[in-house]
């Protein structure tokens, strides 16, 4: 069942305190961050957060495409790198 | 000699008219089939891929030169490889993984931090995963315009201006 509206999306209080301090001194920096449960709002927008995922933190610029999605969903918790083959990297 | 790189694997026969599994490797799975001629790592075999079909996991597909279920066995395991300069040419700011594994990373002030281990996108952005002798552990770096400013393939170097806080 999914979550009722009118509760408005979840989001762990420290993630808001860290990401407002961030935008406020305006460094370029990479906020770290424990709560994979936190929902992708859209003043992160911009951001560079660390996600844990129980080894490490993974590096997720948050785009607007990511608004509404949760903060775990781009760091998993298990290796599977794949082969390189032709697969592309985009710098944006 | 032109730099190999691995686009699929045979799984084994399939069916018993010599047609073998296929698995592709390659960003768009079909896209195996347009390079050409495939090689074995040490190039002692050359193999012409025709998919014939799609199964869980994979392909189905004919070979040149295999003709019975026997030989598509004997294939098992082998993995098939492209040549580097069949890959189509990529707009700007666009780059192969394969191009980026293994370049020196510097920073803006000119020092060496280590060298690109791998490509990896977890569906955010793509990260370089840098190795270095003087980091303790891997460093994951976003490959944005702001933190990679420079990709220089011909020399083999990209300069870096990583956020704080990442090295």
């Amino acid at each position: 069942m999914s979550r009722s509206v009118w509760k408005g999306p979840f989001v762990d209080a420290y993630v808001l305190k860290k990401a407002e301090a961030s935008r406020e001194s305006g460094r370029n920096e990479v906020i770290k961050i424990w709560s994979r449960r936190s929902t992708i709002l859209p003043q992160f927008v911009g951001l560079t957060f660390g996600v844990y995922n129980g080894h490490k933190h993974i590096p997720v610029n948050v785009s607007e495409d990511m608004i509404g999605q949760k903060f775990g969903e781009y760091s998993p918790t298990r290796t599977y790198y794949g082969h390189a083959a032709d697969k592309k990297a985009k710098r944006k | 000699m032109t730099e190999l790189i691995c686009v699929g694997a045979i799984g084994g026969a399939f069916g018993v008219r010599g047609e073998v599994r296929l698995k592709s490797f390659c960003a768009e799975p079909a896209d195996i089939e347009t390079y050409g001629l495939l090689t074995t790592e040490d190039g002692s075999q050359t193999l012409s891929v025709h998919l014939t079909g799609s199964v869980k996991g994979g392909f189905t597909a004919r070979l040149t030169g295999v003709e019975t279920k026997e030989q598509a066995d004997a294939l098992r395991g082998i993995r098939l490889y492209a040549p580097r300069d069949r890959l189509p040419s990529l707009p700007d700011d666009e780059y192969y993984y394969t191009d980026l594994i293994g370049l020196d990373v510097y920073d803006t002030g000119g020092a060496l931090l280590g060298k690109v281990r791998s490509v990896q996108n977890h569906g955010a952005s793509d990260l370089l995963e840098i190795h270095g002798d003087g980091l303790k552990n891997t460093v994951l770096l976003p490959f944005t315009l702001t933190a990679v400013p420079t990709v220089d393939l011909n020399t083999g170097r990209i300069i870096v201006d990583p956020p704080d806080g990442l090295f």
